[in-house]
């Protein structure tokens, strides 16, 4: 079975198609072969439990946090700016992730958890 | 970081974005959706997507947003434990015409017909290894994916598929244990390169004369077309929209570039005795970049009785990005010609090039590369970007971060002295007889 329709998302299991999903249009003649799967193995999937939500934003300080790719640091900048127009009580932190856009960065999630309730991670392009 | 959290991510990924959160656990996670690209853009633009809608919900971004840090977890979102994921059946039966149609409609294939793998030609090519069938050989991921694993009889069947001899097998099972993927996720469309030493090359018939990098003998075809189909069946890549994101693609990525070294005509020692290898030993070594380009482009290349070839290395290496390095592919004219200008030893070349290909701090920092990849690493502290981004503008800094980032192959067949060049990273170098 599909990875993505095990973890749950029915929607998107068409993209990862199991092997006899797709049968040969046309038919032909001659033996037939006993051939061997070409796949690896994929590891189990462990599912994470999502964090606890806030009740609410009110007074909260939210991090914005770019990955480095182009365009995040100015889109966050907006969005700090609509959260001063809109819910002017939450604080925003705008943080530029350091290391490679897939490494952690410690010292910025150190400093998450002391000092902020939330966080909005853009990736952009 | 037990921290709620909303990642946002542009709709050219969303099929990757909520592929990945489920293949690591976090099947509903609250992403949300903006236009693509926000790259680029003006204020105004970006303003006007953050006032907007969700391109994939329809619904107002920002609402989204702080829905997805405020409303209540459903029972799904909280779930935990494991789940297995199948790859489906061991084998299938068809007919030949039926199975080739078969594998390449379920991406097994690099879309060019396929050797059958049977049972009998996977064992013929298990007789090349002393490796047992069940013996795992690696893991392999085609970017920041969860990485699958796979034995060596897994190996064997890609390497039928693609049309290797079975004496071919051990390069292939080396080039599996170390894990690289031909094939990776990234937007900028990787191409990736081997060199082949030592005296397989002689013992398979690589082809290493004239037309070295072409489509003149079946280990350099089969052996670098394996690495890519295995590439999209043991390391699960190769899959546009989920784990290949390459805008344009590569055409390389068929068989990549595969270069045998010709190491008797090379003015220096062999690729791999610099890398700690005796020459005696057969060896694959592996390079990850963005392509290979002529050395005839470079400035001053025109007929001349003394042709300055570290200076049209230079000149070309001045247009590659310093994210990847560069690899010199050098006819052995090239290479005698190079030693006869004074560089009797690779070092030497390598020094004189990084001293000579630079670029001021200005240029470096309106580079996409720098901004992308190498300011996060300065933020880090890492050198030398950390001290790149504390000069003025109007600094000289080398063009590539490290001497290491050059390195050079001699190939070819001394028809005329013109180079090549991959903007390719040295990444890993593996014995070949280890896995014969």
């Amino acid at each position: 079975m599909s990875p993505v329709a095990l973890a749950g998302v029915p929607a998107l299991a068409a993209k990862d198609k199991k092997p006899d999903q797709k049968k040969p249009t046309a038919a032909s003649g001659g033996p037939k072969l006993e051939v061997l799967n070409p796949r690896g193995l994929p590891p189990p999937i462990t599912l994470i439990p999502m964090a606890k939500r806030l009740d609410t934003l009110d007074g909260k300080t939210v991090y914005l946090v770019s990955d480095g790719f182009p365009g995040a640091d100015a889109f966050l900048n907006q969005m700090s700016i609509w959260f001063k127009k809109n819910m002017p009580s939450v604080t925003t932190v705008y943080r530029l992730k350091a290391g490679g856009f897939a490494d952690d960065d410690p010292k910025l999630n150190t400093e998450i958890k002391e000092k902020g309730q939330a966080v909005i991670m853009a990736i952009g392009h | 970081m037990g921290i709620p959290s909303v990642p946002l991510v542009t709709k050219a990924f969303k099929d990757l974005a909520l592929l990945n959160a489920a293949k690591r656990g976090m099947p509903h996670e609250r992403i949300c959706f903006t236009p693509h690209p926000v790259w680029g853009k003006t204020a105004e633009e970006v303003r006007a997507y953050v006032d907007g809608p969700d391109p994939v919900s329809g619904k107002p971004l920002m609402k989204e947003v702080v829905d997805g840090l405020t409303v209540p977890l459903s029972d799904d979102e909280k779930k935990s434990g494991s789940v297995s994921v199948s790859i489906g059946p061991d084998t299938f039966t068809d007919t030949a015409d039926n199975l080739q149609e078969f594998y390449l409609n379920n991406g097994y294939t690099d879309f060019l017909p396929i050797i059958i793998p049977t049972e009998e030609k996977v064992e013929a090519m298990m007789k090349a290894t002393s490796h047992k069938p069940d013996e795992k050989v690696g893991e392999m991921a085609a970017g920041a994916y969860p990485r699958w694993s796979y034995n060596a009889r897994q190996v064997a069947v890609n390497a039928v598929m693609a049309g290797c001899k079975p004496e071919y097998f051990p390069i292939i099972l080396a080039i599996a244990s170390s894990g690289v993927a031909s094939l990776f996720s990234s937007t900028n469309s990787f191409a990736f390169a081997m060199i082949i030493n030592g005296p397989i090359r002689d013992k398979l018939e690589f082809n290493y004369g004239i037309g070295a990098l072409g489509p003149f003998a079946q280990p350099n075809a089969t052996i670098g077309r394996a690495w890519t189909i295995l590439s999209k069946n043991l390391g699960n890549g190769g899959i546009p929209g989920d784990t290949y994101l390459g805008s344009l693609g590569n055409n390389l990525n068929y068989n990549n570039v595969v270069i045998a070294e010709h190491e008797d005509a090379s003015p220096w020692p062999p690729f791999h005795v610099q890398r700690g290898f005796k020459k005696a030993e057969n060896v694959v070594s592996l390079f990850r970049g963005l392509g290979v380009v002529p050395g005839q482009v470079a400035r001053g290349s025109s007929a001349n009785e003394n042709v300055q070839f570290d200076y049209q290395m230079s000149d070309l290496f001045s247009t590659f990005t310093g994210f990847f390095g560069a690899l010199i592919i050098a006819d052995p004219l090239v290479a005698a010609r190079l030693k006869e200008q004074g560089y009797d030893t690779k070092e030497k070349l390598f020094a004189w090039l990084h001293k000579n290909t630079t670029q001021t701090v200005k240029d470096y920092k309106s580079r996409n590369y720098a901004y992308l990849f190498d300011y996060p690493r300065a933020l880090r502290g890492d050198e030398p970007w950390a001290s790149w981004y504390k000069m003025p503008d109007d600094a000289v800094i080398p063009h590539f971060p490290h001497v290491s980032d050059f390195n050079i192959v001699v190939a070819g067949g001394q028809t005329n002295a013109y180079p090549q060049a991959g903007n390719l990273s040295y990444g890993v170098s593996v014995s070949i007889d280890k896995w014969a």
